[in-house]
């Protein structure tokens, strides 16, 4: 600008710098309010899962039973037994898209519906989109004190 | 075509006005400033009863900003309305801030309508041609009242459930189709969890279309037909268009954001200082809590209710609490018919009937509010 500023631009300025810091002002308690509140769920290391090892099986019509999936830290936890009878455990979240994924045991592999990705028991991602393989939890069977013949299912984070 | 100011040649133009450019030739903004240029706003004796309009407004603003917010964790269902009202005051993060100013805010907002439509009837601002406007105006007034009925039951405590239970058994008594209106508006013949869902519905969906469309329409007319000037002032200049006047745009509209942040600060005092209450868990089987009384504008009228007798005149078919609601019914229509009820406002004629009903009702609404509010 060439010409000087008028001195009541100033007054101007002011005003406009006002409603500014008035609106930053409003805007801070609605951001910290529309933030979402900590997450409630516990985050604990290891589950033992609630049912057993030898309730592991799949359904007559050889479908696996969804009730294997449990909530681990707010993620499904998908516990499977494949056809050598080790028992597994991975974090059923489709690692393209966050579909839950689905054992099949006819199959042999773990599928998601969504776009048709395929993993194998290992949870490797072996063909469709999915870009890396499923997160997988350590499983420890253990025998509870005193209570023998009632093996459990421990899950953990791998470290 | 763009005015001359926009004309300057592109090269030596600031990034700023290229934008201003580009919008006002594609939104054509030239004929919205020029609407807000020629607004001007009189100025005489009586200039502050022109603010309440804009006060109203807004605080509806407030409302709508903060409601928005609120709904984002409010859960509308008997197991759940009152931990997520309980959660937002302690639980997130400044909700107690958002509750209480909605609360207020509302309370604010009946009362600065309340006045506006008093100052317009002072000022005779309905007569010819600004009969719709008193019309669309009169029903936002009830639509704020729907606004703060529905909106009391949402945090489903022993008042709001209380409340609810009260007010829908006085429609109920209305003549013939009373028990229908009862029905509809309790979703059943209890007040129960569809009761609230559907007073949610009314108070975050139906209400708030009702009033954009009214809003709409009442705002249109303010700007068709301008502001009203009272006729005494109009005659002491020699004409309406003689009282001196300042532009809308900035003059009156840096005024109006004084009283903005005034009420601003007003609502961010009460808030902090006297947060809303939530009282306990409404339980439908529970005995009605001690003290019950609606909120203040819906005061007056339940305590005539109360002081009505049973029948009235000793007649069987003729309860007092029906009286009662067919004759404020009819006060609403009156205030509905104001302008076609004063027949001599064309000519300055006087209004001696209507100033006598108004006088009767704004003491008879202080009087019954006072001795609701104090017993």
């Amino acid at each position: 600008m060439s010409e000087p500023l008028p001195r009541r631009n100033w007054l101007l300025h002011g005003l406009q710098a006002s409603v500014a810091a008035t609106v930053a002002a409003l805007f801070y308690p609605v951001l910290r309010f529309v933030w979402p509140r900590a997450a409630t769920s516990s985050g604990a290391a290891d589950v033992v899962a609630p049912f057993r090892p030898d309730e592991l099986r799949a359904d007559p019509d050889g479908s696996w039973p969804a009730r294997f999936t449990f909530n681990f830290g707010g993620q499904p936890c998908m516990v499977i037994r494949d056809p050598d009878g080790k028992i597994r455990a991975f974090n059923g979240k489709c690692t393209h898209l966050d579909c839950n994924v689905e054992y099949r045991p006819a199959q042999g592999d773990i599928f998601c519906n969504c776009h048709n990705g395929v993993y194998d028991l290992n949870g490797r991602n072996v063909s469709g989109p999915p870009p890396r393989p499923l997160e997988a939890f350590t499983v420890t069977i253990r025998t509870p004190e005193g209570k023998p013949g009632q093996e459990e299912i421990v899950v953990s984070r791998s470290a | 075509m763009s005015p001359a100011a926009h004309d300057a040649p592109p090269q030596d133009e600031k990034a700023s006005s290229a934008v201003k450019r580009f919008l006002f030739e594609r939104l054509g903004l030239e004929s919205a400033l020029a609407l807000a240029a020629k607004k001007r706003v009189p100025v005489h004796r009586t200039t502050l009863f022109y603010f309440l309009g804009g006060m109203a407004l807004f605080l509806f603003g407030i409302q709508l900003v903060t409601g928005i917010l609120l709904s984002l964790y409010y859960k509308p269902s008997p197991d759940q309305a009152f931990e997520s009202v309980r959660a937002i005051m302690t639980e997130i993060e400044y909700g107690w801030l958002f509750r209480s100013v909605h609360s207020w805010s509302a309370n604010l907002l009946i009362g600065v309508l309340l006045l506006h439509i008093l100052t317009t009837f002072m000022m005779r601002a309905y007569q010819r041609p600004r009969e719709v406007t008193w019309i669309t105006g009169v029903l936002l007034l009830f639509i704020f009242l729907a606004f703060g009925f529905s909106g009391y039951l949402l945090p489903w405590n022993k008042l709001a459930f209380c409340a609810t239970g009260v007010g829908t058994e006085i429609a109920g008594t209305v003549p013939f189709v009373g028990s229908y209106v009862l029905l509809v508006a309790r979703a059943g013949e209890h007040v129960t969890g569809d009761t609230l869902a559907r007073f949610y519905s009314l108070h975050v969906v139906i209400l708030p279309l009702a009033a954009f469309a009214l809003l709409g329409v009442h705002l249109f007319l303010v700007q068709k037909h301008g502001m009203s000037v009272p006729r005494r002032v109009a005659e002491k200049h020699g004409g309406e268009k003689l009282v001196p006047s300042i532009p809308f745009v900035p003059h009156f509209l840096l005024r109006d954001m004084v009283g903005w942040y005034l009420a601003l600060a007003i609502l961010a005092a009460l808030a902090a200082l006297f947060p809303w209450e939530l009282g306990e868990k409404a339980d439908p089987f529970g005995p009605t809590p001690k003290g019950i009384k609606p909120e203040w504008y819906f005061l007056a009228m339940y305590q005539a209710l109360k002081i009505l007798p049973a029948q009235v005149g000793g007649l069987e078919w003729l309860p007092g609490k029906t009286v009662g609601v067919v004759f404020f019914g009819l006060c609403g229509l009156v205030v509905l018919a104001v302008p076609f009820l004063d027949v001599g406002a064309g000519r300055g004629g006087p209004r001696r009937i209507l100033n006598f009903l108004a006088a009767v009702a704004v003491v008879f609404f202080i009087v019954m509010t006072a001795w609701g509010l104090t017993e």
